[in-house]
């Protein structure tokens, strides 16, 4: 092959990579992050702290760093963010594995082997790497996240049934998500405006698809205003179309409106036919012919009470003249995009010209509250008061700035939240393989239905003792206590999303009553601790007689729960047998964690508990390294802090709360999704498997044939 | 499946401001901006070394548009400032004087950018707040039943574009001029909404200023050849006119995708032809006076209407057809006409008059209107460059006219606000720092002090760059305001003597005030609030600013410092 054109795609190339591009974005990243100016060829400047148009705008000449910011802008598509966290997690996990692969060498490799050889064998512990990643990341993953995260989960909605959605939720979850995407004195004002935006958009019917028609048709939703300052940003309600009208007749009023699609005065010809002209008489006649269609369509329109024609072609100055006769407005050259918005609002679809004279009603108008121009920075718009017939009230973002290039990052963010909650109104599927479960357990790898069963039979594993029943409860009740004084502490700062979800099956009824108390709490609240594991630390009777009604208790919890501001997650569709089987379950929409780490954190502990129990070597390794390269966002989001706040000691502290079943108390305010960080995982994965099975990097002339074209080269 | 693709790298480099290349562009664009900056401003010059048009300037709007920069960060802030500009008009110097040494004066404090970002904005705020609240000692109310403020306000933005080459009497003239302009787009008996009119300026090159004037109604340029045949024009009283928007050359209208089959012998230029003659006579024996064509008319129409004695004037251009469609218009709904069927006497419009004119070589047709918003400014100038620079100046005292109409305040001007401004918030963050750092837990008193000492010295060294001729600049320690002494002025002597006027005008020396200068350091004391109305009536002249444009700069000017303090990373595309 080759010689000087080929270079061996290891692991330490794809980490050298890496690690450049990990120190650009890590200045980006969270709310210390920094802005990023780039320039394109053609004289236009960016501001950006997106992770995604950073990566883009260094153009890329390595080939391996090609096939990264390919992989990044894939996930982009689909999750709106997460670019940034992206490389730091991929430049965490090329370090782990080639650090593990320095201290593995000389016990894998004699010494004399030829390098090149030695190269080639290399690639087969790659590949057989990579194969245990992807094992881990379709299995392994989807059962950790299941299985033991889920109890920490919680939910974005107040109400899960009708996924009804509180403002202060909603302004967390987005205040920490421009928090990483827009300028720092610019993101509680953005953050406002997205909140008010889509609860200006909402009606109380509604809900979620809004995200998707407002992702769909973004664009079309906003107007971009230079030399303003960023506080005049602003709502308006109704439509704006980009573009002025033709012709412009104020009304008051209910005003009709109707959709063209095509021009509505006729023509000589169409395409494909002919028009035979005979005479001059001939010719006048048509002429006049087409004259008086034309005019007596408009008066048609006229007599149908129709005050604004929108119309996605250019019309002739024959039908501008007499629509402005009949005080008709007109607006011209409408993008199919906007056509489509409008009719997917209104519900209107195009008028057709009515063939002959028959002078039927026409049924497809729509009602328009308002139309008029509205003038910003003296260009003109349409401003369109759209009378809505689906869920969506038409509204429109007016976007201020100094310069273009500020309001393109935050129309970008915006978009970018509206994707995200795209994702976050979704189920996500989680599917995957339980092993064999035996009897015995205190040695096996078990099934563990949720985070607490987990902990208890680790205990079990542990060889910790097993409390009688009787004592336990004494001990429930007790802590319970403790709890609600703790509750009542720092019920002034922070929100108490905790339910104390005990799985004694002994009293049942007790627990439902207790949970009503921190319930009430969570309703006024303006803080967030992490959803608490249960006080509650042993069952005496953990075997899988009793499974059952754990399950039915904890979905009761759920239920009950239902009302909170922020609720804990434990629904599950259990569907479990104790052989070995597959399992599918479902991470109901709205999972959210509160910020700063604390996804990574939790996942890291459970990656390494799972890890100890693993017989599989390179599936040990695998999760400790994945466990470790997890540690490298909340390690860089620490890392201004001092004391009490700094990395080493939120870590520790959180482990220890993890430990012994306590809250996880997080010191900022602030959601993200759960879903979005999953995905972000997966792709990752992803990633990394495809640089670890690729073993040379071969430089060609031309480019690859379409059908063996890498989809890497493609998106690029 | 050839793509063309972006092959080169981008060149990435980070913490630019650090870098002593950026901070030395910096300062030379600082130093280009500030020496134009107020009415004893320095010229520039602009020219390509090929030859060509040479632009001579000190405006913001002129210097920013022919200078072509390529360091991204300048870029930045030179879009920032050109966006104002066309918001606003005015104060795009002012903008980007501050924003840089808002800049420069922060790179010399020790602060990691997020605190300094934090605390400008709070800083902004205070601003804001104290320029549009009623304590505001710094901003005056414009009574627009008296033409005393609007006039200082017109005379400011004149006096200070140095590069129209104004003299004094030259100065009252426009300025009177532009006013008398500003008042005839404004209508008559509006209720409610009104709707400002328009003013056209007309060039007249080579003239003296002084012969500049205005006229209400709209003027049509036109050879005088072509003049004289249209003339005379025999009627006096209102004119019945045609307003055509469609082409009467006889062109074939749009015949669609399809093919046209024309038999020889069968000419369709002689029916279409025969349709615009039709159409002539109609307007003929309809008692049309005047026929006004956007586009081209037929030179066979032309001639049958002048021998009608129907005045008819083609090529109007798409700029004048609603200045002229307002003029026209007879009553509300008529519009411009673009059919060439039969047309409904309800189409015409009508002209009060027409009449000739001539200024300097040019020959004009007038038309005079019933009534209206429309008016021209025909304005002089001795040579191209002037000419330009005051049409823009015009541009801007009209607009800023405009904003004042809206919001009906003026701020002082002659670095008074400047001063003013910096001495109030001195006052503030010694003494009531609370109320600053009330919402934010993160910063310390000390960082605020030293931000706020940054963003003082902003201002202040913002009012300096007014003097150009080596003076020296004082402030007074009652009023906060600024005043100025010549250079090699005797210094140990009463200031009081030396001294005549502060900068906008407003306050004389003989009152009992103390000075010390602007640079020294001073203890903060409270600048007096609240301007009474009797000290506004005494003084004849005032220097004043538009309060919009001015608030609309300072926002602007520490936006945009902000970002570029943010940036961490200048990434440039080399392709």
């Amino acid at each position: 092959v080759g010689r000087s054109m080929a270079a061996a795609g290891s692991v330490r190339a794809a980490l050298q990579v890496a690690e450049v591009l990990e120190t650009i974005v890590s200045c980006c990243v969270g709310p210390e992050g920094r802005q990023v100016l780039c320039t394109k060829p053609t004289g236009e400047v960016l501001l950006t702290r997106d992770g995604g148009r950073l990566l883009e705008a260094l153009r890329l000449d390595h080939p391996i760093a090609r096939m990264i910011v390919a992989c990044v802008s894939s996930h982009l598509k689909k999750a709106g963010d997460g670019a940034k966290t992206f490389i730091i997690y991929l430049c965490h996990l090329l370090r782990g594995l080639n650090a593990v692969t320095d201290r593995d060498k000389d016990s894998l490799m004699s010494e004399n082997i030829q390098t090149h050889r030695r190269h080639w064998k290399n690639c087969c512990q790659w590949k057989f790497i990579s194969q245990t990643l992807i094992t881990f990341q379709t299995q392994i993953l989807d059962c950790i996240m299941d299985q033991y995260l889920s109890g920490h989960f919680l939910s974005i909605f107040s109400s899960v049934k009708e996924r009804t959605l509180s403002r202060s939720s909603l302004e967390w979850l987005l205040e920490a998500y421009f928090c990483g995407r827009v300028g720092r004195n610019n993101q509680k004002f953005i953050s406002q405006l997205m909140c008010d935006y889509f609860f200006k958009c909402m009606t109380y019917k509604s809900g979620i698809n809004i995200f998707e028609l407002v992702d769909d048709a973004f664009v079309e939703l906003n107007v971009g205003v230079t030399g303003l300052p960023v506080s005049d940003s602003r709502i308006v309600a109704g439509l704006v179309l980009h573009r002025d009208f033709s012709v412009y007749c104020p009304a008051d009023g209910d005003i009709r409106t109707v959709i063209v699609t095509e021009t509505l005065q006729p023509l000589f010809s169409t395409s494909g036919s002919e028009f035979i002209l005979n005479s001059e008489a001939q010719f006048q006649t048509s002429q006049f012919w087409i004259m008086e269609r034309t005019e007596s369509i408009m008066k048609y329109l006229h007599s149908q009470n129709v005050k604004l024609l929108l119309s996605s072609v250019k019309q002739a100055d024959l039908v501008i003249y007499y629509a402005r006769l009949s005080g008709i407005s007109v607006v011209e050259c409408l993008s199919s995009e906007e056509i489509s918005l409008i009719q997917r609002i209104s519900g209107l679809s195009p008028f057709v010209i009515p063939q002959g004279s028959s002078q039927c009603e026409i049924s497809d108008t729509a009602l328009v509250k308002f139309c008029k121009p509205l003038i910003l920075r003296s260009k003109r718009y349409v401003h369109l008061g759209l009378i809505s017939t689906c869920a969506f009230m038409p509204h429109c973002i007016v976007l201020c700035g100094p310069v273009q290039g500020l309001i393109e990052q935050h129309k970008g963010a915006l978009h970018g939240a509206f994707k995200m909650l795209r994702q976050l109104f979704k189920d996500l599927d989680l599917n995957y393989m339980t092993q064999a479960s035996d009897q015995n357990d205190a040695s096996s790898p078990l099934i563990y239905k949720n985070s607490r069963e987990g902990n208890q039979l680790e205990e079990h594993g542990n060889g910790s003792l097993q409390k009688p029943c009787p004592n336990t409860v004494v001990k429930n009740k007790n802590k319970l206590e403790k709890a609600q004084t703790y509750l009542k502490v720092i019920s002034n700062v922070e929100l108490e999303a905790y339910i104390p979800c005990s799985t004694v099956k002994l009293t049942p009824t007790n627990t439902f009553q207790r949970d009503q108390t921190p319930r009430c709490f969570s309703l006024e609240k303006d803080g967030i601790i992490d959803d608490c594991e249960p006080l509650i630390e042993s069952n005496s009777t953990a075997n899988s007689t009793t499974e059952n009604t754990r399950v039915d208790i904890s979905c009761e919890n759920l239920e009950i729960a239902g009302k909170g501001n922020v609720l804990p997650m434990g629904c599950r569709l259990l569907d479990m047998c104790t052989s070995q089987s597959y399992c599918s379950s479902a991470m109901p929409a709205g999972c959210v964690l509160p910020v700063g780490g604390n996804f990574e954190i939790l996942l890291h502990y459970y990656l390494l508990n799972y890890a100890k129990k693993c017989q599989q070597s390179e599936e040990t390794v695998v999760s400790m390294i994945i466990a470790n390269a997890l540690l490298g966002i909340p390690k860089i989001l620490y890392k201004s802090k001092k004391g009490n706040d700094s990395f080493p000691q939120v870590y520790r502290r959180a482990l220890h709360a993890l430990q012994t079943n306590q809250p996880m108390v997080s010191s900022q305010t602030g959601l993200e999704s759960v879903t979005g960080k999953y995905q972000l995982l997966t792709s990752v994965l992803q990633c990394l498997t495809k640089i670890l099975t690729i073993d040379l990097v071969i430089n060609i002339k031309r480019q690859p044939q379409k059908v063996h074209d890498e989809d890497s080269e493609d998106e690029l | 499946m050839s793509r063309l693709e972006a092959k080169k790298p981008s060149l990435c480099n980070s913490e630019p401001l650090t870098s002593e290349g950026v901070r030395a562009t910096l300062s030379v664009w600082r130093g280009i901006v500030s020496s134009c900056y107020g009415p004893s401003g320095r010229l520039k010059q602009l020219h390509n070394g090929l030859g060509g048009y040479v632009c001579t300037t000190s405006q913001s709007a002129a210097l920013l548009r022919n200078l072509s920069v390529t360091h991204p960060i300048i870029k930045i802030l030179v879009t920032s400032v050109q966006n104002h500009v066309s918001c606003f008009s005015d104060c795009g110097l002012f903008t980007a004087i501050l924003c840089c040494n808002l800049i420069e004066n922060v790179q010399k404090i020790v602060l990691t950018p997020t605190t300094v970002i934090k605390l400008n904005k709070h800083l902004l705020r205070l601003c804001t707040n104290y320029l549009n609240s009623e304590a505001c000692g710094c901003r005056i109310p414009v009574d627009f039943h008296s033409a005393r403020i609007p006039l200082c306000l017109v005379r400011s933005v004149l006096t200070s574009k140095p590069a129209s080459m104004l003299t004094k009497e030259e100065v009252d003239h426009i300025s009177a001029l532009i006013l008398r302009t500003f008042l005839l787009t404004i209508p008559e008996n509006a209720e409610g909404h009104i709707i400002l009119g328009k003013s056209i300026i007309v060039p007249l090159k080579g003239q003296r200023v002084t012969d500049s004037t205005v006229l209400p109604g709209i003027l049509i340029e036109m050879p005088e050849v072509q003049l004289m045949k249209l003339l005379p024009i025999k009627k006096s009283g209102a004119l019945k006119v045609a307003l055509f928007c469609t082409t009467l050359s006889g062109d074939l209208s749009d015949t669609g995708k399809g093919t046209v089959v024309v038999p020889c012998g069968v000419s369709l230029e002689s029916a279409v032809l025969d349709q615009l003659l039709n159409l002539g006579r109609q307007l003929v024996s309809d008692h049309v006076d005047l026929v006004l064509c956007q586009k081209v008319m037929h030179p066979s129409l032309k001639q049958l209407l002048s021998a009608h004695q129907v005045i008819a004037i083609d090529r109007i251009g798409v700029t004048l057809m609603e200045p002229l469609s307002k003029v026209t218009v007879q009553k509300i709904g008529t519009q411009p006409i673009g059919s060439l069927g039969s047309i409904s006497t309800s189409s015409y419009g009508s002209v009060k008059n027409l009449r000739t004119a001539k200024f300097g070589s040019k020959h004009f047709f007038h038309l005079i209107p019933n009534e209206g918003t429309i008016c021209s400014l025909l304005l002089c100038n001795r040579n191209d460059t002037a000419w330009d620079e005051l049409k823009l100046t015009c541009q801007t005292a009209l607009h800023v006219l405009q904003l004042t109409v809206k919001e009906p305040w003026v701020l002082l001007g002659g670095g008074c606000t400047e001063t003013h401004l910096a001495a109030y918030i001195r006052h503030k963050t010694c003494n009531e720092p609370e109320s600053i750092l009330k919402d934010d837990a993160g910063c310390t008193q000390t960082e605020l002090h030293l931000v706020a000492e940054a963003f003082c010295r902003a201002l202040e060294s913002l009012a300096v760059s007014l003097e150009h001729d080596g003076g020296e600049i004082l402030t007074d320690m009652k009023y906060g305001h600024f005043w100025s002494v010549q250079a090699h002025s005797p210094s140990a002597v009463n200031w009081s003597d030396l001294l005549s006027r502060c900068g906008c005008g407003l306050y004389n020396s003989q009152e009992e005030l103390s000075w010390s200068f602007l640079r020294s350091t001073r203890h903060p004391f409270a600048p007096q609030t609240c301007l009474p109305r009797e000290a506004v009536g005494s003084s004849s002249t005032l220097t004043v600013d538009c309060l919009t444009a001015k608030l609309g700069g300072l926002q602007v000017a520490v936006e945009t410092a902000n970002l570029i303090l943010d940036l961490s990373y200048v990434i440039e595309d080399k392709n």
